[in-house]
């Protein structure tokens, strides 16, 4: 197992969510390192996603702390999260389909010439910088001009994140980044992901696909009902074991053994 | 355009070889090439006219028309800022008949200053359109519902203002009755035709120079020096037309002006990209930190400015605010210019020039149709062709471009 000597870049300490009288979060605790990829699974309902906006500044926890490059951040929206080095992207929410591929990575923190050159946005700078930022993720955008529409799901996907890293975040969420994508695009965002993680930064997704995560993730949080059940690393779990950690049908000995290689990691 | 890799097959994500298939024909339809098809229209409708009788093509007849175009335009570019944000406003034919009203009240029978009088009317349209666009904002009410209503409160508040008998403030003898015959001297036709070019050519010069500042390439011939003489050159033709008759109107060129500067706002500034992005999705721009309510509130306002500014216009060219002056008609063919002329109704997608070219065709043909001596039944049962034909347009391009 892997040893943490650096502190991790993103801390979950015991963080509990309730909706009125539901518990959608019980004292759940993880953390991600720099350069690695930790997988959030389990059924529908396991908490998955108010986890994910719990550390996005969406929901405030109702107990435990967020804590980001060893700084606790009370978090009152997704602004306080992006200044803390977080950026989330939403499964195909984030992009406008009728602007082009700069606009949409720049929309809402475009660059603007002074006022007395008209505060013009400044077109030239943008397309620099988003042409860096596509080339150094290595995503392929035939023509930076023509509206996201005529990008296919793999693309959009790739500037949705690409739209993240812009920020320059410690933290990526990634919210099913490859559902409802073909083969082919599924992989070019898979490739996307091996590239933030090799640029350092620490990447969290969320994803239904038991392949994707055996391929890409070097830890697997399994969450059910509002719970941390198990925590697994890279080849230390089959896919049984991880369906049945997220559906409860392992039993109590076996999550034992599960558990034990989480205390070692 | 914009190659970032040699490899053909690596560039467009899927394979095959980069030429144009239908869907990118219908994405370019949809966005840089909107146009084209409209342009297409009006020029088969001129050479129908110029062919059913030559005196449509008169600098005389040309020069009439773009007068009678400019209140639609104006409007139309108005309702343009809500159809981009994917909303509508009916109200407009009645906010500008009231802020005419009450410009035209303040001028002729309080003696107000003329220049204050407008300025109060406009604020009475910008505000107008502000509370709608609150309304729409707030209570989240369908725009379609709350500016209907809007539309006959301010019809009953016109009837309140107009003088009881008359039911007529005239306009005969004042400054605002005589916007309609001015007309700019040839030599200031040309004066303004070489500003605005000129204008053109330095900023689409400046962007290609940024771009060369940051090695991103791009053609002097094809970005600035191309597009600069085509303005040149249909610029220099109409200013011809004008000046063989009796120059530039002055509202003509007033309505150009205000079209270039919007021109400027929309594709420019980041309020104009915004207005864009939240007709195309709202939740998106919301997520990118745009305050979308704000950017509704202030399409709605710019809609209820624009249509004081048309109603006044309207009023000054046929010399008086009356009840008629509410009449449906201005709003029907505003909406179907803005149509027309390439604004989709789905929202996010349409320019000011629409406005322009979107009057031009309905104009053309109340126009000519006129000129050729047509039933008011043959003339109506054509703008509506073109009006259906339009939106079908519009439907199918909207269809193709969000298929993704």
């Amino acid at each position: 197992m892997a040893t943490h000597t650096p502190p991790p870049v993103l801390e979950v300490r015991n963080v509990s969510v309730r909706f009125g009288g539901v518990a959608a979060l019980t004292d759940v605790s993880m953390a991600v390192w720099p350069g690695e990829v930790v997988a959030l699974v389990g059924d529908n309902g396991a908490g998955k996603s108010t986890l994910v906006k719990t550390i996005s500044g969406i929901q405030q926890p109702d107990a435990g702390e967020i804590i980001v490059a060893g700084r606790t951040h009370a978090m009152k929206g997704p602004q306080d999260a992006a200044a803390a080095g977080i950026q989330t992207v939403y499964q195909d929410l984030a992009l406008c389909d009728n602007l082009d591929t700069v606009q949409n990575l720049f929309l809402g923190r475009e660059i603007c010439l002074p006022w007395w050159k008209g505060r013009r946005m400044d077109r030239a700078r943008m397309e620099k910088r988003a042409r860096e930022v596509l080339s150094d993720l290595d995503v392929k955008i035939r023509d930076t001009r023509v509206p996201s529409s005529s990008l296919s799901g793999g693309q959009r996907q790739s500037v949705a994140i690409c739209r993240s890293i812009l920020a320059n975040p410690q933290v990526v969420l990634l919210d099913e980044p490859t559902a409802a994508l073909g083969v082919a695009q599924r992989k070019q965002v898979l490739a996307l992901i091996e590239r933030l993680k090799a640029q350092g930064r620490a990447v969290v997704i969320i994803s239904h696909d038991i392949g994707d995560v055996q391929q890409i993730a070097d830890r697997v949080v399994v969450l059910r009902l509002g719970r941390k059940v198990a925590e697994v690393t890279r080849g230390g779990y089959s896919r049984d074991e991880l369906i049945a950690a997220m559906t409860g049908a392992l039993d109590a000995a076996e999550l034992a053994a599960l558990r034990k290689e989480l205390a070692h990691g | 355009m914009a190659d970032l890799s040699s490899d053909p097959k690596a560039l467009s994500g899927r394979t095959g070889f980069p030429r144009m298939n239908r869907h990118d024909l219908m994405t370019a339809l949809a966005t840089r090439w909107r146009m084209v098809p409209v342009l297409i229209a009006l020029a088969l409708i001129w050479t129908y006219f110029s062919w059913a009788n030559p005196l449509f093509i008169s600098p005389r007849n040309l020069s009439n028309l773009s007068l009678q175009i400019v209140v639609t335009a104006i409007v139309a570019l108005g309702l343009m800022f809500v159809l981009v944000i994917g909303e509508i406003d009916l109200s407009v034919a009645a906010s500008g008949a009231v802020s005419a009203a009450i410009s035209a009240g303040l001028a002729v029978n309080a003696g107000v200053d003329i220049g204050i009088a407008i300025l109060v009317g406009l604020g009475v349209g910008a505000g107008i359109g502000a509370l709608q666009g609150v309304i729409v904002t707030w209570f989240r009410a369908p725009a379609f519902i709350v500016t209907l209503g809007m539309s006959l409160i301010l019809q009953g508040i016109l009837l309140d203002l107009l003088p009881e008998g008359t039911n007529l403030i005239s306009l005969v003898g004042t400054p605002l009755g005589k916007i309609a015959t001015l007309y700019l001297s040839p030599g200031m036709g040309i004066a303004l035709l070489v500003a605005m070019t000129a204008l053109y050519g330095f900023l689409s010069w400046q962007s290609w120079r940024a771009n060369h500042q940051q090695a991103l390439g791009g053609s002097l011939l094809r970005e600035v020096l191309l597009p600069t003489a085509a303005i040149a050159i249909a610029g220099a033709a109409a200013v011809a037309v004008f000046n063989a008759y009796r120059g530039v109107p002055g509202l003509v060129a007033f309505l150009l002006v205000l079209l270039a500067a919007f021109s400027y706002v929309t594709t420019q500034t980041r309020f104009g990209l915004y207005l864009y992005a939240v007709g195309a999705n709202a939740e998106a721009a919301r997520r990118a930190g745009i305050s979308v309510p704000l950017v509704r509130i202030a399409a709605f306002t710019l809609t209820g400015l624009f249509a004081a500014l048309g109603g006044m216009i309207a009023a000054g060219r046929v010399l008086g605010v009356s009840p008629d002056s509410a009449d449906t008609t201005l709003l029907l063919e505003a909406i179907a210019a803005a149509v027309i002329g390439g604004v989709s109704l789905f929202g996010g997608r349409g320019s000011v020039w629409a406005a322009l070219i979107g009057a031009l065709v309905i104009g053309s043909v109340s126009n000519g149709m006129l000129l050729i001596n047509a039933s008011t039944q043959t003339r109506l049962e054509v703008q509506g062709a073109i009006l259906t034909l339009a939106v079908v347009l519009d439907a199918l391009l909207s269809r193709r471009g969000g298929a993704r």
